[in-house]
């Protein structure tokens, strides 16, 4: 998967074009709009990363050309969260949009569901380590022991599991399973990953679901196990 | 031109005119009365003389009488040198009189009144006809007196009136200058306390005693005024002082951590435990700032724009059921009661409320009941939690929406909450056009918030009934047409986080 990152500011840009390289994506980055411009026109990307200030031609000015004959997904990035940008981007072509400061997490989560949707994939069943996860009869075994999941617990299970080896932040999490859009302060996603944890990872057997301290939850065999 | 904002001045000028036009209007009537009065004086003298010579004229029939009468009216002429006399007749010897003035036109003349002009000046004039008497013909006998000394007069008259109105102009203007002068001395004594304030002290006041009735009410109110602001202006540095040390403690955890990491060679387990903490600082600094945004856009007058019809005890439900690990954590029970259906933007909405049901989670009575309810009153929907536990301090009850408020300080920073959740429920309730509301029952909190009513009257997309994802599907076709729903049906981007898209509208400030 190519992707093109138009962005001015250095530091965004390269822990942008790094981070995306460690995901799997073909990162390449342009400085200015004009720049950007001519590379999106030209380099056949899956996604464009496009910042609204930009020097010699700006995002907004960007899109407009570029939706004259590409269709390229973009999401933008804004310092500005008022409305009236989001709706003059959305307005513009954009696909989606990201206020400044985002999570890295975030991003990849955006990327990943604008990707999906042109390329809709979906699987019947999953294992990771001896986990089974059965999406159809909703149905999660580890080796023998059949472990019983509220919808929710399943739910979460579901997002973790598509999502292998990726980190999933706590808002995707509210996002995805609760469908809640809004910042809550509270701890539900902790809790409730705890208690999943619990039924999942029984003494004795290996840890699956692991907490990545300050930005989420990924769901992978790394041969620990958990202490008696 | 300064000098005529000055309030003494203007009514100095101001009685100054008034007076000017009062004399004005006093003067003329008067000299016109007088002049009048000097006239009609002046022609009853003539008329008097006249009835006495024509008389002594009448009883004259010969030569010598008449002389020994002309005779007379010579005297009477060289005594009063502004009386004339003139006879008339067609015997030239009992003509008499100034020949210039017998050349008038007394003979074409009528009898009785007139005015003429004669050697450059005016004369009142009485004419009659003597009736002839055996010698004597009949005989005109004219009468001129001189209007000179009449002008005099009304000269004399104008001057005295212009020059007392004068005086009475420079008089009334003085007194009411120094009249206004003394009338706004408290005026000036309020100007010299005001100079006095904000010198370092809010809480200096203008004082009230002894101030006249019409200034009490101005005083008062700018006391009052006054008052707001030092509250305001206290407030402000205590949410400062707050600010300050919520931002510091994680910017110097941050500071402080990096540069011991990078003081010595660590190994890279060391530096990742480095980083994520630094991320969980990191987190904590984005979560305060967007939401200290967020509350000041609200404070700019900032309101909701994604308005959506929806049922509130089905929005209620979709939280509840979010927090639902938490409640079971607790062992709580939470239930809704009620029905209402309203214009509301979701994610502020669900905020809100899940802002009150945490804090009924974290200071209501374990394993207490909560609960949630929605009514609709007049114009307006309320939304209320009442968790079960200890009441509030009454002194506290009022401040717990303030920002970085918290009645219990060693409470504050326990990791999840930095003291903004009530700030922002006000917030919210706020830019649906609503209040917020604590009360203490008798073991119980409920704290709740309004919505108005109207505020989405014309504005809101209705939702497809039974869709959950309906209102989200009609904002985005809303901001960028049909694109996002053409895509095989699918699910259109959802926001995963961020919540706070509203217009930033200038509004007047509730008081």
């Amino acid at each position: 998967m190519k992707i093109l990152i138009v962005e001015d500011e250095p530091k965004t840009r390269d822990y942008l074009r790094k981070g995306l390289s460690e995901e799997g994506w073909i990162a390449e980055v342009a400085s200015t709009g004009p720049e950007g411009l001519y590379l999106a026109q030209t380099g056949m990307y899956d996604a464009v990363i496009l910042d609204v200030m930009l020097p010699g031609l700006d995002g907004f000015g960007l899109l407009q050309q570029l939706r004259k004959d590409c269709a390229t997904p973009v999401i933008m990035l804004t310092a500005r969260d008022q409305v009236d940008d989001r709706v003059r981007g959305l307005r513009g072509g954009a696909d989606d949009y990201l206020v400044k400061p985002f999570s890295f997490l975030e991003l990849l989560a955006r990327l990943d569901l604008m990707v999906r949707r042109h390329q809709p994939q979906t699987t019947a069943d999953l294992q990771i380590g001896d986990l089974h996860i059965d999406f159809i009869a909703r149905r999660v075994t580890r080796q023998a022991r059949r472990l019983s999941l509220t919808a929710k617990e399943f739910a979460l299970l579901e997002v973790l599991a598509r999502r292998r080896s990726h980190i999933v932040s706590k808002t995707a999490i509210a996002e995805l399973v609760w469908d809640i859009n809004f910042d809550t302060n509270t701890n539900v996603v902790e809790v409730a990953v705890k208690r999943l944890r619990a039924k999942l990872e029984q003494p004795g057997e290996e840890k699956l679901l692991h907490t990545v301290r300050g930005m989420g939850y990924t769901l992978e065999p790394r041969g620990e196990a958990v202490a008696e | 031109m300064m000098r005529t904002r000055s309030i003494s001045l203007r009514l100095a000028i101001m009685f100054g005119l008034a007076t000017a036009l009062v004399s004005l209007i006093a003067s003329v009537g008067l000299f016109m009365q007088q002049s009048a009065e000097f006239s009609r004086h002046s022609r009853e003298e003539l008329h008097g003389r006249y009835i006495i010579i024509a008389r002594m004229a009448a009883s004259n029939e010969g030569h010598g009488g008449w002389r020994r009468l002309t005779g007379k009216l010579a005297d009477f002429e060289a005594t009063d040198r502004g009386l004339h006399f003139v006879t008339d007749s067609r015997n030239p010897s009992f003509r008499f009189g100034t020949s210039l003035l017998a050349q008038a036109q007394f003979a074409r003349a009528n009898n009785g009144h007139d005015t003429i002009d004669f050697g450059g000046r005016t004369y009142s004039t009485f004419a009659g006809t003597i009736p002839a008497k055996q010698q004597r013909p009949e005989t005109r006998l004219i009468i001129a007196l001189d209007q000179e000394p009449l002008h005099q007069a009304r000269r004399t008259l104008a001057l005295g009136i212009i020059g007392t109105s004068l005086l009475t102009i420079i008089a009334v203007s003085g007194l009411g200058w120094w009249i206004a002068r003394r009338g706004l001395e408290p005026a000036d004594r309020l100007s010299t306390h005001a100079q006095r304030l904000g010198e370092g002290d809010l809480a200096l006041r203008l004082p009230t005693d002894g101030l006249p009735s019409e200034l009490e009410g101005l005083v008062l109110s700018f006391n009052d005024a006054l008052g707001r602001l030092h509250q305001s202006h206290q407030k402000l540095s205590d949410f400062n002082a707050d600010v300050a040390h919520e931002l510091r403690t994680p910017l110097t955890n941050l500071i402080g951590e990096t540069e011991l990491a990078l003081a010595r060679e660590r190994s890279r387990d060391e530096l990742a435990r480095v980083l994520r903490s630094n991320l969980e600082d990191l987190n904590r600094l984005r979560t305060i700032i967007n939401d200290m945004l967020f509350l000041a856009r609200a404070d700019a007058g900032g309101i909701v724009s994604n308005l959506v019809l929806v049922d509130l005890a089905a929005e209620c439900k979709r939280t509840t059921e979010f927090m639902e690990v938490l409640f079971e954590e607790s062992e709580t029970t939470v239930s809704i009661e009620g029905q209402a259906t309203c214009c509301i933007e979701r994610a502020l909405f669900g905020r809100a409320l899940a802002n009150l049901l945490d804090n009924a989670i974290r200071h209501g009575a374990a394993k207490g009941p909560v609960l949630v309810r929605v009514e609709t009153l007049d114009d307006e929907v309320a939304v209320s939690v009442t968790n079960s536990g200890p009441p509030i301090p009454e002194s506290a009850l009022p401040r717990i929406f303030d920002r970085f408020y918290c009645a219990d300080p060693s409470r504050r920073s326990d990791g999840h909450t930095h003291g903004l959740g009530l700030a922002i429920v006000k917030a919210v309730a706020r830019m649906h056009g609503g209040g917020v509301s604590a009360v203490n029952g008798v073991d119980n909190v409920t704290i709740g918030f309004t919505i108005a009513r109207r505020i989405g009257v014309g504005a809101y997309q209705p939702a497809r009934s039974g869709a959950q994802d309906a209102p989200s599907e009609v904002l985005l076709r809303g901001l960028s047409g049909k694109r996002h729903l053409a895509r095989n049906g699918q699910r259109p981007a959802r926001r995963l986080f961020d919540i706070s898209h509203f217009h930033l509208r200038r509004k007047r400030a509730s008081p």
